[in-house]
């Protein structure tokens, strides 16, 4: 039966990580009787078994709950996002995809970073806030003084926030009828042309590409030819359907409505997020905004330890990004790792859960070079300018105009006691105070501009272990701009180790230099004759440490019952080395290749 | 070709020194009479038929700590067992204490022909330090009886120890000359697990010397000994012309012998097996008519070829290029690949006149190379 479209809500739950958005999504299925309860799993929209492991949710997930209000039947279509700032970009798709955002706060922790990075997009893309404190029945909850904060920080009217608990289940019908009340239903005509918007897809091993749509106009039906308007490629729609959450098929999906289509398309890379799907032909409807396309902001190199595994590498990385297209590699060779890939991604915590996988999912060892940011160089002679993801890039400083790197505005949310900490980890990572606000008597939020670089490497970290575990940040990319930077090389023996090379402010060079060589020198095993680790600015060697010779090295006993102890322990050794990189002579561990991450904070 | 050496295992000790981490029993003296009996069990379970041999070795534990009965009965076994063949070399470790003239003539009178002496030391503090129950004086009685009876004398030497200088090594060094032993053995001290000095070093009790001091040590062993006129013929071994150890000889030039008592490790038919280490599991083992190999394992010719290289190479002299290709069908070039070539360039290893050796430098860190010409 098809349903009006006054009686559809589609909406999402915004939310900090961990603030229990995934747990209440579950209760609103499980309320809605979507899902039977001995069909119940915990987090039911977590469906990867890594966001289970983590606890957190990676991509957006849709799921059509039917609800009875006031004797009518309603369609309420939820989006759940993910709260981690790596996948902002995610959080952008889905608020496109809806009229309303049910702002989540935990009770206890408060405002926090990314709750207010997450409800100014949402009312940006002009959305109503249906607010709501989760974890009431917290001992530890403050309901009164979050309140506060939601109005302080994000102007909310306290009158309007609902009380709730996934755990327990308080306050769901209330988060429903508020949802049906405030939430205007979709806009739209079911009589105009199909226009659908593309806002995600995942690959499925036996029916192919599945492609999420929030219809906006019109009306798409099974059977139906349709054309994917920014490649114009058409497809006949094989089957369409809703999430409940699991796949259920019906016979058409009508404006305002949130669904799956499967049309017979074998890779995942015809099927562009943001794309608008109409009808083929040439009275097709106009194409939708869109998306921008996610930016990767960290790039590292991935090699495997062993050159022989680089095809299983190449299949693996093949493999997952299939189902994660944010994610990039092209092969790239280095001197010092042989051939591996360059890898772009949305953030560290992105990379972590991609090399998690790799390893989960295929059997190569690897070797991780030190993640960069994307920089930008100016070209003296031509004035072009180029992108950067590794330094071996960089050209010489003779040639560069200016070298510029990815600002990002951070906000820094934390006990107000924290607040001097804060500020001096952000001064010492270069930052520019922006702002400072009380967001309520305790907790404050601070705001700076800071190079991208020293936010991703350990900022988060390093803010976490300054607040006891308090403190939340978020950031969004303001933009490059110029600044002092310079490619560090490394050099063991006198050979430059592309692999170890890193870009940093010049300023830090002689630190951070100090740093990395006597990190190395600790991570590089003795040899036969002296190793001198330097690193240098161009032919100026600003560092320098020396892994002294190895003196004495010799086993006095071996007689009978040695001879096959002493082999095997030898071999084993052997077995240690094949893992290691060779600079020349010199035999440098996995682990070194990260060394270069060593700021020097710690002298 | 059957072995032509044989290896047999005595655990009994008066006391476990705290760096010692070999089979040992200490203090069961009373299990004397089973062992002997059960060495005899497997002896006649193993060897079968009774086998020519040119070197015998007894080792330990400390086989002087037997009763003479027991040590006669020992000796009687092997003549069963391994009858000896012209221009033989029996050795017996021996604990100085345990020499007197009685026992040195004793085991004189069984046909043993060399005595390898745990002097360790000359110093009384370093002795004590060890855990020694010996002095200078009872080394020296304990030579001259062995003189006495006509045995050839090697003496084993310990540097290293927590607190010594190298002019105190070197003065034990100019005692143990001033005895003109046959032979002479200089082993650094290691710390190794499950030793009562594992753990004191552990708890901060004891120190390890600077490495660059255990260095100046064995140079000092080295010069001092060569000097001397004794040829420095494997990493820790000395001897006067004429006066190398054959039995460990045979060891590192890849031969095969019998073994036998607990913590034994044989080579026979190409199979390397080592017997249980516990003396009461092996005493257990064999009286219950068990087998008591705890380990075996069986090298691929290649696997083989490479061991003998390295083995080789810890002898001094080295090894013959052809010969070695001939013997093993691997030539050391297919062997050692890049790292060998480099570790000459490095003055590390020689290659001259057909031969491959150490040279001083190798040496030293002779160690960090043989894993490059092992394979996993």
């Amino acid at each position: 039966m098809p349903i009006d479209k006054e009686h559809i809500r589609n909406f999402c739950i915004i939310a900090h990580i961990d603030h229990g958005k995934s747990t209440l999504a579950d209760r609103l299925i499980e309320h809605t009787g979507t899902v039977a309860r001995r069909k119940m799993q915990e987090q039911l929209l977590d469906d990867m078994e890594l966001e289970r492991q983590r606890g957190i949710t990676i991509k957006a997930r849709a799921v059509c709950l039917r609800y009875i209000y006031n004797n009518e039947v309603y369609e309420i279509n939820l989006i759940d996002t993910p709260g981690h700032v790596d996948f902002h970009y995610e959080v952008s798709r889905s608020l496109a995809c809806c009229e309303g955002a049910l702002l989540l706060v935990d009770a206890s922790q408060g405002v926090e970073a990314q709750t207010v990075a997450n409800a100014i997009a949402a009312m940006n893309a002009n959305l109503t806030i249906v607010p709501a404190v989760n974890k009431v029945d917290l001992v530890n909850a403050r309901f009164d003084e979050v309140v506060v904060e939601m109005e302080q920080t994000l102007g909310i009217d306290p009158s309007e926030v609902l009380k709730c608990s996934g755990k327990s289940g308080i306050g769901v019908d209330d988060i429903l009828s508020a949802v049906i009340e405030r939430v205007p239903p979709p806009q739209g005509d079911p009589n105009a042309t199909l226009q659908a918007m593309v806002f995600d897809s995942h690959y499925d091993a036996y029916r192919g590409v599945v492609t999420y749509v929030r219809v906006m106009n019109g009306v798409i039906k099974k059977g139906q030819k349709v054309k994917f308007l920014k490649g114009g490629n058409v497809h006949e729609v094989l089957e369409l359907g809703q999430f409940v959450p699991a796949q259920r098929p019906c016979e058409e999906l009508t404006t305002g409505e949130v669904g799956y289509i499967i049309c017979n398309i074998k890779s995942i890379k015809q099927v562009h997020i943001g794309d608008t799907i109409s009808i083929a032909g040439d009275q097709s409807a106009k194409a939708l905004p869109g998306y921008q396309a996610p930016k990767r902001m960290v790039y590292c190199g991935l090699y495997p330890s062993d050159g022989q595994d680089f095809s299983e590498l190449r299949d693996a990385l093949e493999k997952l990004s299939i189902n994660d297209p944010s994610f990039e590699f092209e092969p790239e060779t280095s001197d010092a790792l042989g051939f591996g890939f360059r890898c772009g991604f949305l953030g560290m915590l992105h990379m972590e859960i991609v090399q998690q996988r790799l390893e989960q999912e295929s059997d190569v060892d690897l070797v991780q070079t030190a993640p960069n940011v994307t920089y930008e160089i100016k070209y003296k002679r031509t004035g072009e300018v180029v992108q950067i993801h590794k330094p071996q890039d960089v050209p010489d400083s003779g040639d560069i105009e200016e070298f510029r790197q990815p600002i990002v505005r951070v906000n820094l949310i934390q006990p107000s006691e924290y607040i001097g900490t804060v500020m001096k980890l952000c001064q010492d990572r270069r930052g520019v105070l922006v702002r400072q606000e009380y967001i309520s008597p305790t907790r404050s939020m601070i705001v700076y501009d800071l190079p991208l670089a020293e936010v991703i490497y350990d900022l988060h970290d390093k803010l976490k272990s300054a607040t006891r575990g308090y403190g939340t940040m978020d950031y969004e990319l303001l933009g490059y701009v110029a600044a002092d930077l310079a490619r560090m090389d490394i050099l063991v023996n006198g050979n430059r180790v592309d692999a170890l090379a890193v870009i940093c402010n010049r300023a830090d060079a002689d630190r951070r230099g100090r740093a990395v060589c006597k990190k190395l020198k600790a991570e590089i095993e003795r040899h036969m004759f002296e190793v001198a680790v330097q690193a240098a600015i161009g032919t100026r060697v600003i560092a320098r440490e020396t892994v002294p010779a190895l003196r004495k090295n010799v086993t006095a006993k071996c007689y009978g019952g040695d001879i096959s102890r002493k082999r095997k322990l030898w071999a084993k050794q052997k077995e240690g080395k094949k893992r290691m990189k060779a600079i020349g002579q010199v035999e440098i561990p996995q682990k070194a290749f990260m060394a270069v991450l060593d700021t020097g904070d710690d002298k | 070709m059957p072995p032509r050496a044989a290896y047999i295992h005595v655990p009994f000790c008066r006391h476990r020194c705290g760096y010692c981490n070999f089979t040992v029993i200490a203090g069961r003296d009373d299990l004397q009479a089973a062992y002997i009996t059960a060495l005899e069990s497997e002896l006649a379970a193993s060897i079968v038929v009774p086998h020519e041999v040119d070197t015998l070795f007894i080792g330990g534990g400390t086989p002087t700590h037997l009763t003479a009965q027991n040590l006669q009965r020992l000796c009687a076994l092997l003549h069963a067992w391994f009858p000896t063949a012209e221009n033989y070399e029996w050795s017996v470790e021996a604990n100085p204490r345990d020499i007197t003239s009685k026992v040195a003539h004793l085991l004189q009178a069984q046909g043993v022909t060399r005595v390898s002496l745990g002097a360790q030391s000359f110093a009384s503090g370093k002795l004590v330090m060890l855990e020694r129950d010996h002095d200078a004086g009872i080394i020296r009685d304990a030579v001259g009886a062995l003189r006495d009876s006509g045995l050839v004398v090697a003496l084993d030497l310990i540097f290293g120890a927590p607190g010594e200088s190298l002019s105190h090594w070197q003065d034990d060094l100019r005692q143990a000359l001033a005895l003109a032993p046959e032979h002479l053995s200089t082993y650094g001290l290691t710390f190794e697990k499950g030793t009562t000095f594992w753990g004191r070093l552990d708890k901060g009790e004891l120190q390890t010397l600077p490495e660059e001091l255990e260095r100046e040590m064995y140079l000092a062993a080295i010069d001092m000994l060569t000097a001397a006129g004794y040829e420095h013929y494997e990493v820790s071994n000395f001897a006067l012309v004429g006066q190398r150890c054959r039995h460990n000889e045979n060891y590192w030039l890849g031969g095969e012998y019998f073994a036998a008592g607990p913590g034994a490790a044989r080579y026979v038919a190409g199979r390397r097996e080592m017997n249980h280490r516990s003396t009461t599991t092996w005493l257990a083992r064999v009286t219950a008519g068990e087998s008591p190999t705890a380990e075996f394992e069986e090298l691929s010719p290649e696997d083989r070829a490479r061991e003998r290289l390295v083995f080789r190479l810890r002898r001094l002299e080295g090894l013959e290029i052809d010969a070695f290709a001939c013997e093993t069908g691997y030539r050391v070039e297919q062997l050692g690949g890049d790292a060998l070539a480099q570790f000459i360039e490095q003055g590390l290893l020689a290659r001259e006149d057909g031969r491959l050796r150490l040279t001083r430098r190798g040496l030293l860190v002779s160690d960090a190379m043989w894993p490059y010409f092992l394979r996993t």
